[in-house]
């Protein structure tokens, strides 16, 4: 069986056919080519699938694409602005808070729905927000400071 | 792969029905976190999934004249850990949903869903254990009232048939004088699933004699179900918590549990943790339970 759903990604209307049992994530990497959602633990541990629906981060590999009806998802593909870089990709360049990049476009999402809703987190937010996405080479620390300069900016935008 | 029947329920009615039908084989989707583990790890292949997203009387919070608390089984974690009126009146339920897995599942998961998994480890369960819970099921006959007390039953197993859905967690008014905490001790802060062990308090402190007259204690990610800890309470109650009592709670509650040695912890570690986790959070329901009702008015 299949349920006819529609969903704005990155702010494009579509409608797809999907299966009950499809994820968000196999959705728009296979059908969409947006392969900068990353698929890595399939349990909602690790954040490297990370979007935006409606604005609040959640795991695309445990999301049913059904469970996107009528949302608006939002992948890193869409942080850039016009061609360039959003100031916490900048400041994640800036900071060399980015190693092999598997786990990055997760934290990216997640910082920037973080500084969307509070513009100017303290450390201890920016750690709360960001405590449930892993990296497994650069540790933390330039993760954190990244997302904390831009904090000090004054927000995403 | 089979083939997955999906109906979007547009009623408690229509969702009960497609249960009734199903026999057992159907598969209720709240906030999917669970059931997109288990289908990812292939340890779930759903013949036929019921949506409850449209079902709103399944969602909110309100927190009754009486001082009663009414969650709708669809409240995710995030809307219960940002409730103002949940904050004033249950702050434990705050502490609780402040440990939950992360941002991310929190947007999407329910607390519904997490009591119904019924997972050992799960910080819901033990919280409703404490404070006395009503869980409001629905199915085929009507509604069905059952205490969080009597709900875990086994391994992810509930009270529940598999004609039944919860509908709403009901939280009774505290006494005067109540102090209630959440506790949670695990490796790393978030994310950590094997090694928590958490403690869920909720008790009455006499304002004159400072013992404590009334207690509710959960304990999880100590044996095969979210645990009621019914001789751990009797050792506290009508008790001031020092040396003694501390002792026969200790005692108790070594008695209570049979946690479950994994990779990294082994049981015996994760006892020591329990009995550890249990006094800090029994310490600070006790201080905000003076904090609330005033220890020195009668």
């Amino acid at each position: 069986m299949t349920i006819e759903i529609s969903l704005q990604v990155n702010g494009v209307s579509h409608k797809f056919a999907v299966s009950p049992t499809e994820t968000l994530v196999d959705l728009l990497r296979r059908r969409l080519g947006l392969t900068g959602t990353n698929k890595d633990c399939g349990m909602g541990i690790c954040g490297a699938c990370t979007v935006m629906l409606d604005g609040l981060p959640v795991s695309s590999c445990i999301l049913l694409a059904s469970q996107a009806d009528g949302a608006a998802v939002t992948t890193i593909e869409a942080i850039e602005r016009d061609g360039r870089l959003s100031p916490v990709q900048e400041a994640f360049l800036r900071h060399g808070a980015s190693q092999c990049g598997y786990c990055t476009p997760g934290f990216i999402i997640t910082a920037s729905a973080l500084l969307a809703e509070n513009p100017h987190p303290s450390r201890d937010e920016i750690v709360e927000a960001l405590k449930g996405n892993l990296c497994r080479c650069t540790g933390y620390k330039r993760i954190v400071e990244a997302v904390e300069s831009v904090a000090r900016q004054g927000g995403p935008t | 792969m089979t083939d997955c029947r999906f109906t979007r329920a547009a009623s408690l009615g229509e969702a009960v029905d497609c249960l009734q039908q199903a026999g057992g084989e159907a598969h209720l989707l709240a906030g999917g976190i669970a059931l997109g583990i288990l289908m990812n790890e292939k340890l779930l292949e759903p013949s036929w999934l019921i949506d409850l997203s449209r079902l709103e009387d399944l969602k909110g919070i309100r927190l009754n004249p009486d001082g009663s608390l009414r969650i709708g089984a669809m409240t995710t974690h995030r809307e219960i850990e940002r409730s103002a009126e949940i904050a004033g009146a249950y702050p434990m339920l705050i502490e609780m949903a402040r440990e939950i897995a992360c941002g991310r599942i929190k947007n999407r998961g329910t607390i519904g869903g997490n009591i119904c998994l019924a997972d050992p480890q799960g910080d819901p369960p033990v919280a409703m254990i404490a404070l006395r819970a009503t869980l409001r099921a629905v199915g085929p006959s009507g509604p069905r009232d059952i205490a969080a007390t009597a709900f875990f039953t086994d391994l992810y197993t509930t009270a529940l048939t598999k004609d039944e859905l919860l509908h709403e967690i009901q939280v009774p008014a505290q006494a005067d004088h109540t102090g209630a905490a959440f506790g949670k001790f695990s490796a790393r802060r978030a994310m950590d699933y094997s090694s928590t062990v958490s403690a869920a308090v909720r008790l009455v402190r006499d304002a004159v004699s400072g013992r404590i007259s009334d207690i509710g204690i959960g304990i999880g990610g100590a044996g095969l179900i979210p645990i009621w800890a019914q001789a751990t309470e009797a050792a506290l109650r009508d008790n001031r918590p020092d040396g003694d009592a501390l002792a026969a709670m200790r005692e108790a509650l070594m008695e209570e549990i049979e946690p479950i040695g994994d990779d990294l912890y082994s049981a015996d570690y994760k006892r020591h943790v329990a009995s550890v986790i249990l006094r800090r959070t029994l310490e600070r329901a006790y201080a905000r339970a003076a904090a609330v009702g005033g220890a020195d008015k009668p």
